[in-house]
């Protein structure tokens, strides 16, 4: 037997042995080199491979959409779709007239003028149309033209037109609410943006089996439920409409308010604007709701809340008359009435209100300085003062849900200015103190009430993304800014007003006998910016109410600087008003009589 | 007793004292270095390569997620077209001025009903 051949076996030990260390010695550098990588660099790596693969953006939440009552149902009047930008890169476009033509039959527009711009140099992105609705974009892109693209983006639309345009406002570009509800509730309607922070592909697709990935779900906006009563809404646009032409008015403003909870059933101004075309206005004056924003000094429709007052201080009665001298001497200035009130005479409260006599609401002004004289004394100024700012809430923002309110002007009751007596008389009729049509519809709703303040107000109910609803319930202000019986007592003495208007030839002032209609005429001189009056410049200026058993509505019409012959509260302020308790009563929005 | 003492027991009577006793015992074979490396690195590919899978398989869920959220965003689009589209039609604008609108007689009201 042969022994084994010790040289072969020590020759494969050392071959073996060879290779062996090699690989050890290759492991080792790959270890090493891993350790490098992985440890000692891993900061450096670990930050440029997340750079490429970790992407973090928002989810947009949906903005919330705003609804308005239809009867019994309630209906959107702001929505959000998603439209279309349509692009083109040049670059890519060799013939411009022949894709012009193509997508022409599927947008509309100018062949040419689409033309034109894809001719554009220097530039990769042309813009040729927004807002393409969901089907002309399906068909653009089956076109497969190369060079043309759409992007989408999230709009607001408005089913119902330019309809309550400056109560609901817009949202710019940047997502943001701008005027009206849209800016008062910006942060509701908003919600809150969701967050994606993820691994992803190279697509952008999140791979879940990375730790650390986090996503959280956007919240979306509330849904806004208004109190607009949409039909009464339309209908007052048209009659705003249909005046503003009539009178001939730089611009008209007007509400309808229901007195006892304090929503506004209807808001509105002329001129408006189409808030889906926002970008078009060329004034923007328009966007602004002059119903709140627009403090004007409102004329004798302000001697409602001085009989108000003085009723409810005791110092005059429903039945209470006076001598007129037909003018009072204040700070060297004379307050007078008109010719046609018919000189010096014995006059009464409803007088004061039915012929509207300046020296009326300054004698009573006089009765809460000292009862039974004709003096002004800083007790009647206080006493005035307080009613105005305290009670009927003047001089503040009522904190609708409105972008801009207004907060007004009540002078301070400064007993130290030597024109005190004339400025506080001025303010018994409406002169040097201003008014947004809503601080003096929740004013005189408040007396009508039984002297409830309510916050007025645009919302009847929030709902939010969850499904979960907030009833937005009256919100009591102020409990006692007249007494309980105030009202019952104001309530003749306007229909009163009515009546005698109705008497001297104003025709539409006729309503029928099982409904109750009240108001008061306002024409006020327009304050220069640089002080003093203008001349011949009025503003005209209506409050009143409609009703049954009690007033249901009450009704605030603002008709800034008319432009026809006549007192501007009676011959442009009145017929807005007649014309809407018309409309409410024709529309069966107010419970007539239950007993003649 | 238990079983393996017995056992024990048992095989004692074949090596007694001064008795010499011959096992028979196979070879152990043992793997080489180089064997041993193989099979760790067969091991760690394998075990490698079930993580592997198993992330894959978990990404593809990734996948289905994205295509059901693009399906539902494109279904939420829809939806809100569809109620756009059912708003306008319902809007007051339209009502006013259908077909069925503009064949109404308008009728003046010749007063209003008294009590």
């Amino acid at each position: 037997m042969a022994l084994p051949n010790t040289n072969n076996a020590s020759a494969t030990i050392k071959r073996v042995r060879f290779w062996y260390g090699l690989l050890t010695i290759v492991l080792v550098v790959f270890g090493i080199r891993l350790f490098f990588l992985q440890v000692v660099d891993y900061s450096h790596y670990h930050a440029a491979a997340l750079s490429d693969q970790l992407k973090q953006y928002q989810i947009p939440a949906d903005r919330g959409i705003i609804e308005a009552q239809d009867g019994s149902n309630v209906v959107p009047i702001v929505l959000n779709q998603k439209l279309y930008t349509l692009y083109a890169d040049p670059v890519y476009i060799k013939h411009p007239n022949q894709v012009a033509a193509k997508i022409v039959p599927v947008i509309g527009g100018n062949a040419n003028q689409y033309a034109g711009l894809m001719h554009t140099k220097n530039t990769r992105y042309v813009i040729l149309a927004k807002k393409l609705s969901p089907s002309q974009n399906q068909r653009v892109l089956a076109l497969r033209i190369p060079g043309i693209g759409t992007q989408g983006q999230d709009y607001r639309v408005y089913p119902e037109g330019s309809l309550a345009s400056q109560v609901l406002g817009f949202v710019d570009g940047n997502g943001k609410g701008q005027y009206g509800i849209e800016q008062a509730l910006n942060k509701q309607l908003s919600g809150k943006a969701g967050q994606v922070k993820a691994v992803t592909d190279v697509n952008g697709v999140p791979l879940p089996a990375t730790k650390g990935n986090i996503e959280q779900p956007p919240v979306n906006g509330d849904t806004v439920v208004t109190t607009l009563d949409l039909p009464m809404q339309a209908q007052m646009e048209k009659i705003l409409q249909q005046e503003y032409k009539k009178t001939k008015s730089q611009g008209i403003s007007a509400l309808i308010m229901d007195p006892d909870t304090g929503q506004i059933k209807a808001m509105a101004n002329y001129p408006t604007y189409d808030p889906s075309n926002y970008q078009n206005v060329t004034n923007p004056a328009v966007f602004q709701n002059g119903a709140v924003t627009d403090a004007i000094e409102p004329g004798s429709s302000m001697k409602t809340l001085t009989t108000s007052a003085a009723l409810d201080q005791g110092v005059i009665q429903p039945n209470s008359s006076f001598y007129d001298p037909a003018h009072w001497v204040i700070n060297g200035f004379n307050i007078t009435d008109i010719a046609q009130d018919g000189g010096a005479r014995e006059q009464n409260i409803a007088s004061i209100l039915a012929l509207s006599l300046n020296t009326g609401a300054t004698w009573m002004l006089m009765q809460m300085s000292d009862p039974g004289h004709t003096q002004i004394t800083a007790k009647g100024i206080n006493a005035w003062h307080n009613y105005m700012v305290n009670h009927f809430r003047l001089g503040q923002p009522t904190g609708i849900e409105q972008g801009y309110e207004s907060a007004g002007y009540v002078p301070p009751a400064n007993m130290n200015d030597p024109s005190i007596d004339l400025r506080y008389a001025n303010t018994s009729f409406g002169q040097g103190v201003q008014l947004t049509a809503l601080q003096l519809g929740a004013a005189l709703s408040s007396v009508l009430n039984g002297g409830t303040y309510y916050q007025p107000t645009l919302v009847s109910e929030t709902i939010k993304a969850s499904g979960q609803t907030q009833v937005n319930k009256p919100k009591v202000v102020e409990k006692h800014t007249v007494g309980p019986n105030i009202g019952k007592e104001l309530i003749p003495l306007m229909q009163n007003v009515v009546t005698t208007y109705h008497n001297e030839g104003f025709s539409y002032m006729s309503f029928p006998s099982n409904y109750i209609v009240g108001g008061k005429t306002g024409t006020a001189q327009v304050a220069k910016p640089t002080g003093g009056y203008y001349k011949n410049t009025y503003n005209g200026t209506y409050v009143g109410f409609v009703g049954g058993d009690k007033p249901q509505y009450v009704i605030v019409v603002f008709n800034i600087k008319p432009g026809i012959p006549g007192y501007a509260g009676s011959y442009a302020g009145q017929p807005v008003f007649s014309d809407l308790a018309h409309m409410l009563i024709d529309n069966s929005y107010v419970t007539p009589k239950t007993s003649p | 007793m238990t079983y393996s003492s017995s056992l024990a027991m048992g095989r004692s009577r074949f090596s007694g004292r001064n008795q010499n006793s011959v096992v028979f015992r196979a070879p152990v074979r043992k793997l080489g270095p180089i064997s041993n490396t193989i099979t760790l690195i067969v091991l760690a590919c394998l075990l490698g390569l079930l993580y592997l899978t198993q992330v894959t398989k978990t990404n593809t869920f990734g996948y289905q997620i994205s295509a059901l959220q693009q399906q539902q965003a494109n279904l939420q689009s829809q939806h809100q077209n569809l109620e756009v589209s059912s708003a306008r039609l319902q809007s007051l604008d339209r009502a006013q001025n259908s077909t069925a609108a503009k064949g109404l007689v308008p009728v003046s009201p010749s007063g209003t009903a008294q009590p």
